[in-house]
């Protein structure tokens, strides 16, 4: 079985290819070029220095999000696209779990945090279990702040990774105990989605290319504009 | 580079350059297998306006369904598609990286180029579909919410842009004077249909340049219609709607008529979204007749945003210069490529 990785979530953007032997190739540029013109060419890059053709996938994966609503989309729409001409299903990701799942082997709290704009940020926490990690608390959107008042009410000690934990550096590190991950993992990876796709479509934890969502956690300003006037 | 095009040669084509999720299959330029549009006016009408990022999150929705309607209604599966479009501009950027991906993901699998399409020259495509045996050289009047330019085609891919909007377009005057009189969104039909209970005389808004040039201004008659209907606030909304609409339509039928007689013109075409209204088609066809030329007002479903336009515009794009890089984003500024 081979699953195609998308990943366009943050600044990165990512392909990789996968199966029973793990990663078979991997593409990821985190500047340069923008999504949409780097993407296509990515995957049929990693395509043909792996030697399989595109009728070999079986399964196509993507980061659905929280991140960047248009780096987002281009990822989705690619996926979508490419597993509806392919005549495979899908399997849809969080970004927040994919940043979490390559640091599993620390036993600390585990929070994966992304640069939302704005002065926010999108989290979850997540702690080590046997073969990955178990997420605590539900994908959400909030200021560095509160989330800092909430490692502080935690009390233990915590590992953030992720391009938002970089940022707010300052903030996060006020909370006691929390130390922040180098750039290293600051940015959720294709490698990480094929990796953990792979189970999933052991499980045939599939959707299909019309019922994957998008995890935007934030609505678009005017209708945050519009429920502020409809309360007013 | 010039590409050898079998036939038929049956091109898969996106849009979502704004508010319509569209796809269309179209062999040779013309022959129109199926056209499937998903509009999302009703998502936006409570804003008064298209809201770029409530239509971006739509399309990704919306796309895989359209493009699987299209397929099954021209009978094909992905194996008998030659070629892959899609809008690249101009548009909403996020709109329009949605059709970019998901035609270079198709064009990825099924093995065929892809091939990225200006929006505006699939506009002057559209009479094409309908009208395959068009001789240039043409006057095109193309008029939207987004652009009012009058387009001298001198052959596929060879157009000179004779004028242009140098405030409002055409279709944004009427969104703005509908909000105004409290019509709702969009206000192209609503005036429209208003319109014809009117009497187009009952007030003499201005024209703005009608004599001069080939460029446009439409910021003036909107002005001149809010401050009028503040002044008179009696006054029948049909007959502010009626006189509007003549004064606009005046203006557009004016200039076109006579860029067609300047550049001897074998006939005028209309595309873009207020290219459904239906005053400014009955003008434009008189207009036509007393002049001798042939007026070519593609069906209203050809004119608003689809995709069938898309791909007839990409058969030609394609032979003259052949499959579009797989790493060419989308360009929300993208001009018409003009000639000199």
């Amino acid at each position: 079985m081979i699953i195609l990785g998308i990943e366009t979530a943050t600044n990165q953007v990512g392909c990789a290819l996968g199966g029973y032997e793990g990663v078979l190739a991997s593409f990821h540029a985190s500047r340069g070029r923008r999504h949409a013109e780097t993407l296509a060419p990515a995957i049929e890059f990693v395509c043909k220095h792996a030697r399989i053709e595109m009728k070999e996938i079986s399964a196509v994966a993507v980061d659905i999000g929280p991140g960047l609503f248009t780096g987002m989309r281009v990822g989705v729409a690619t996926a979508k696209a490419m597993a509806q001409a392919l005549r495979v299903p899908m399997i849809g990701l969080s970004s927040l779990d994919l940043l979490a799942f390559p640091v599993r082997h620390s036993d600390r709290l585990i929070a994966p945090v992304i640069d939302a704009r704005k002065g926010e940020v999108f989290t979850a926490l997540y702690r080590q279990v046997p073969g990955g990690v178990q997420r605590l608390t539900q994908y959400r959107i909030c200021t560095p702040r509160e989330l800092a008042s909430e490692l502080i009410a935690r009390d233990e000690d915590c590992l953030v990774v992720g391009d938002g934990g970089l940022r707010y550096r300052d903030v996060l590190a006020n909370a006691g105990g929390v130390e922040v991950g180098e750039v290293g993992f600051a940015y959720p990876s294709a490698s990480a989605l094929v990796e953990l796709a792979h189970p999933r479509a052991i499980r045939e934890e599939f959707v299909q290319p019309w019922e994957l969502e998008l995890l935007y956690l934030r609505k678009s300003d005017a209708e945050i504009n519009w429920d502020r006037q409809e309360s007013v | 580079m010039a590409a050898e095009v079998p036939s038929p040669f049956r091109i898969l084509a996106l849009e979502t350059s704004c508010d319509e999720t569209a796809a269309a299959v179209v062999a040779d330029g013309h022959d129109v297998l199926s056209s499937v549009v998903s509009s999302q006016v009703d998502l936006h009408a409570r804003f008064g306006g298209v809201v770029p990022e409530l239509a971006s999150r739509a399309h990704v929705d919306l796309l895989t369904p359209v493009i699987a309607q299209a397929l099954v209604e021209a009978g094909l599966d992905g194996y008998g598609i030659h070629a892959v479009a899609a809008t690249i501009g101009p548009g909403l950027i996020g709109s329009l990286l949605v059709g970019v991906s998901a035609a270079k993901a198709l064009s990825l699998v099924w093995g065929v180029p892809f091939i990225g399409v200006n929006h505006l020259e699939g506009h002057l495509y559209a009479s094409f579909i309908e009208e395959p045996d068009l001789e240039p050289p043409l006057v095109v009047l193309l008029v939207s919410g987004a652009h009012t330019m009058l387009i001298a085609m001198e052959g596929p891919g060879q157009y000179r842009l004779l004028g242009s909007t140098i405030d409002d377009a055409a279709g944004e005057a009427y969104d703005k004077v509908a909000r105004f009189l409290g019509l709702g969104y969009p206000g192209g039909p609503v005036i429209d249909r208003l319109a014809m209970d009117g009497d187009p005389h009952a007030i003499a808004f201005p024209r703005a340049m009608k004599d001069e040039g080939y460029d446009f201004s439409f910021s003036g008659v909107k002005t001149s219609v809010i401050t009028y209907v503040r002044k008179q606030p009696d006054v029948s909304i049909a007959d502010v709607a009626a006189s509007f609409q003549e004064a606009v339509v005046d203006v557009l039928v004016t200039k076109t008529r006579r860029a067609a007689t300047e550049i001897g013109a074998n006939g005028i075409c209309l595309g873009g979204g207020v290219a459904a209204n239906s005053s400014l088609r009955e003008r434009l066809l008189d207009a036509c007749i007393a002049d001798g030329l042939r007026g070519f007002l593609p069906s209203r479903a050809m004119c608003t945003d689809n995709a069938a336009m898309i791909g007839a515009a990409a058969w030609w794009r394609y032979q003259s210069d052949g499959p579009t890089p797989l790493d060419v984003g989308a360009d929300p500024g993208l001009h018409l490529p003009l000639v000199g």
